[in-house]
C-alpha cells in the first residue's frame, strides 16, 4: 500500500478525492438535515451544460474555467428551482425534476456537438458524465483543494447561523438574521462542493457524495459538529478507496466505484451503528421480548401457587404454556437464574428469590 | 393612559392571494399584561404574530413595539414559535437550542461563550429543566420541548414575548410551570402576547384578551371583553357554552 502512494499520479488522485469527499460530506450534512438531498442531484446535473459552454467559449480545459462554468450553471439551476416554486404552483420536487432533466439534456446535446467537431482538443470532456480520476492533474488538485478549503472555511465561520437555518429558520428571522440570504449562501457552498467533484465523480452520481456520507454519519452521532466531521471522514474514505480502485483497474469509471464504496459505508452504518443501528435495535427487541416472557411465566407460576397453596408438587410446563405460551424454554432460563426449581420431570415451583421477584 | 403601549398594531391587513387572512386589525397591548389572542382555526392568530415579527409582509397597516418599528426593537422582543414547527430529531442538545436565544445579541460569526451558557442554564432552571441541559432533544416529551422553547425565549431577556400556542399539547405539570412563568414575567413588568386555544382557562391565566376572526372582534380586559356575546360573534354561535363571564 505504501508503494501505491509513492506513485505520483495515484497520490494526486487520492488527495483530490479526499478533498472532494471532505467538502461534500461536511456540507451535505446541512443538505440532508434540511431535507434538501435532491437539491444536490439537481445542482450536479445542471452543471453539465456549464462545463460544455465554458469550453465552447474559451476553448480551454483549464480546471478553473470548467469549474467556473459548472458552478455558474449549477447556481443558475438552483435559482431557477427557487423561482419556479415561488412564482408558480409547481411544487419543489417537480421543479427540481424539471430543472435537472432540462439542464442535463441540454448538456448532453452540447457534449455531443463538441465531440463531433473535427479537432481533437475536446477529448476528455465526457469524463464529466461518469467521472475519471485517472486524468487528474496537479493543477486540478490545487483548484479542488483551494475551492474546497474556502467552502469549508466559510461554513465554519457561519456555523452558528447555518445551524439556526437548518433547525428553526423562522426563529432566526425573528432574531434579525437574513435567513433567505443564508439559504442562498449555503446553496452556493453546496454548489462549490459539488463542482469540485464533478471531474472525478461525474454529474450523474455526484449527489451520492452529498447525501450518503451525511446519512451514514447521522446513524453514529446525535451532535451536529461531530456529524459533519464524521461525514467528512466518510466522504474522504469513500473517495480515496474508490479512486484508487478505479485508477488501478483498466476502464473502471471512478464515479460508480466511489458510489459503491460510500454505499458500503451507509450499509454498515445502518446495520451496526449504536442506538440507531438495525442490529442493535433487533437485539434490544429480542432481549425485551425475552425479559417480558420470563416475567410472564414467573407471574403465572406465582398465581398458580396462590391458587393452590397446599401443593408443594409444582406445576407443569404445559399448564404454564396455556397461560403464556411456549413456557418450557423460559422455565429453563429461569432455572439457570435460580428463580424457579425443577421438582420432577415436568413440575416447577418458585424459589424464594423467584417469589420475591414475582411479588414486585 | 399616556403610557406607550408595548405593542401597537394599526389597520394591519394581510392577504394570501386574494383571500384576506387579517382584515384591518387594530391591537393595543399595554405594558406588563398577559394578553391572550383567541379565535377559531384559520382566524389569523399565528399570522398576526408573524406579521408583527416581520415574517409576513402586510398589504397595509403597521405594527409598533414600544413606539417603534420591530426592526429597531428586536432586542426587546422574544418569540416562541409553535412546538411543531421544527424537527425535534435534529442532532442537537437542550442547552444548544436554548443558546440560540443568545444569537441575536451575539451577532454574526461570534460563538456563545461562558456568560451565554450561564444565562442558558439560569433559563433552564426557570422552566425546571436544568437536569436535562445535556439531553438530546429527540428524547424530550412534548411538554419538555415547549419548556425548551420558553427557555430559549427567556435568555433573550426581552420586554415583550410573543408565544404561539404555548399550552398546545402539554402535560399538566408543564401547564402549571408555564402559568407560573407567565406570572413571574408579568411581575417583572414584561408583556406577553400568546395565542391561546383553551377558552376555559382564558380568565384564569390572562389579564387581557383579543378575540379575532380575520377581523378583530373585541380586545381589552378579560372581565369586560370575554363575554358570551363576543364569543358568539367570534365563533359564529358555536362556542356560546364556553362563555364564563356571560352577561
Amino acid at each position: 500500500m505504501l508503494d501505491l502512494f509513492d506513485d505520483y499520479t495515484l497520490r494526486t488522485v487520492a488527495l483530490g478525492s479526499a478533498a472532494l469527499g471532505i467538502t461534500s460530506g461536511a456540507l451535505g450534512t446541512f443538505a440532508v438535515l434540511r431535507r434538501q438531498s435532491l437539491l444536490g442531484d439537481a445542482i450536479s446535473h445542471a452543471a453539465l451544460p456549464g462545463v460544455a459552454i465554458a469550453f465552447l467559449l474559451t476553448g480551454s480545459k483549464a480546471p478553473l474555467v470548467l469549474v467556473a462554468g459548472a458552478a455558474l450553471a449549477g447556481f443558475l439551476g438552483t435559482l431557477l428551482v427557487m423561482g419556479i416554486v415561488r412564482t408558480t404552483r409547481v411544487k419543489y420536487d417537480s421543479a427540481l425534476g424539471i430543472v435537472l432533466s432540462v439542464f442535463f439534456g441540454f448538456g448532453l446535446v452540447l457534449l455531443t456537438f463538441i465531440q463531433r467537431r473535427p479537432d481533437a482538443s475536446q477529448a476528455g470532456l465526457d469524463r464529466f458524465l461518469f467521472g475519471q480520476a485517472a486524468g487528474l492533474l496537479r493543477r486540478d488538485l490545487v483548484t479542488m483543494a483551494i475551492l474546497g478549503g474556502i467552502a469549508l472555511g466559510v461554513m465554519l465561520l457561519v456555523w452558528k447561523e447555518l445551524k439556526l437555518l437548518a433547525f428553526d429558520p423562522d426563529y432566526g428571522t425573528s432574531l434579525g438574521y437574513p435567513m433567505r440570504a443564508l439559504d442562498v449562501l449555503l446553496t452556493s457552498l453546496l454548489v462549490v462542493a459539488i463542482v469540485i467533484g464533478l471531474q472525478t465523480v461525474g454529474v450523474v452520481l455526484m449527489a451520492a457524495m452529498v447525501i450518503a456520507p451525511a446519512a451514514a454519519a447521522r446513524q453514529w452521532t446525535d451532535r451536529l459538529g461531530l456529524g459533519a466531521l464524521l461525514a467528512a471522514c466518510f466522504g474522504a474514505l469513500a473517495g480515496i478507496v474508490g479512486t484508487v480502485l478505479s485508477t488501478e483497474t483498466e476502464r473502471l469509471p471512478t464515479g460508480p466505484t466511489i458510489v459503491l464504496c460510500v454505499t458500503a459505508i451507509v450499509l454498515v452504518s445502518l446495520l451496526a451503528a449504536g442506538r440507531r443501528g438495525l442490529i442493535w435495535r433487533e437485539l434490544r427487541g429480542r432481549r425485551d421480548r425475552r425479559r417480558l416472557r420470563l416475567a410472564a411465566v414467573l407471574t403465572d407460576l406465582y398465581e398458580l401457587e396462590r391458587q393452590h397453596p397446599e401443593a408443594h408438587r409444582g406445576h407443569s410446563a404445559a399448564v404454564l404454556s396455556v397461560m403464556s405460551g411456549g413456557a418450557q424454554p423460559s422455565l429453563e432460563e429461569l432455572e439457570r437464574r435460580g428463580d424457579v426449581r425443577r421438582l420432577g420431570d415436568d413440575a416447577w415451583e418458585l424459589t424464594e428469590t423467584g417469589r420475591e421477584k414475582a411479588e414486585t | 393612559m399616556s403610557q406607550t403601549p408595548a405593542v401597537d398594531v394599526t389597520d394591519l391587513t394581510v392577504a394570501y392571494g386574494e383571500k384576506p387572512v387579517l382584515w384591518d386589525v387594530d391591537l393595543e397591548v399595554p405594558p406588563g399584561v398577559l394578553m391572550a389572542i383567541v379565535g377559531p382555526n384559520g382566524a389569523g392568530k399565528t399570522t398576526l404574530i408573524r406579521t408583527i415579527l416581520g415574517m409576513v409582509k402586510p398589504a397595509a397597516g403597521q405594527a409598533l413595539v414600544y413606539g417603534r418599528p420591530y426592526e429597531q426593537q428586536r432586542r426587546r422582543v422574544a418569540y416562541v414559535p409553535q412546538r411543531g414547527s421544527v424537527d425535534w430529531d435534529f442532532p442537537t442538545s437542550v442547552l444548544d437550542v436554548v443558546l440560540m436565544g443568545r444569537y441575536g445579541r451575539l451577532g454574526w460569526i461570534r460563538r456563545p461563550g461562558a456568560a451565554d451558557r450561564e444565562a442558558a442554564l439560569v433559563a433552564l432552571e426557570q422552566v425546571g429543566m436544568s437536569e436535562l441541559a445535556g439531553r438530546q432533544i429527540s428524547q424530550l416529551s412534548g411538554g419538555q420541548q415547549q419548556r425548551v422553547f420558553l427557555a430559549r425565549a427567556l435568555v433573550q431577556h426581552a420586554d415583550v414575548y410573543f408565544m404561539d400556542e404555548p399550552f398546545q399539547g402539554v402535560d399538566a405539570t408543564t401547564e402549571r410551570a408555564i402559568v407560573e412563568l407567565l406570572r413571574s414575567l408579568r411581575s417583572d413588568g414584561r408583556t406577553v402576547v400568546a395565542v391561546h386555544h383553551d377558552l376555559q382557562t382564558v380568565t384564569e391565566y390572562f389579564d387581557q384578551v383579543t378575540l379575532m376572526n380575520v377581523r378583530r372582534i373585541a380586545s381589552g380586559p378579560v372581565d369586560e371583553v370575554f363575554t358570551e356575546e363576543n364569543l358568539r360573534r367570534t365563533y359564529g354561535g358555536r362556542a356560546a357554552v364556553f362563555g364564563r363571564n356571560g352577561a
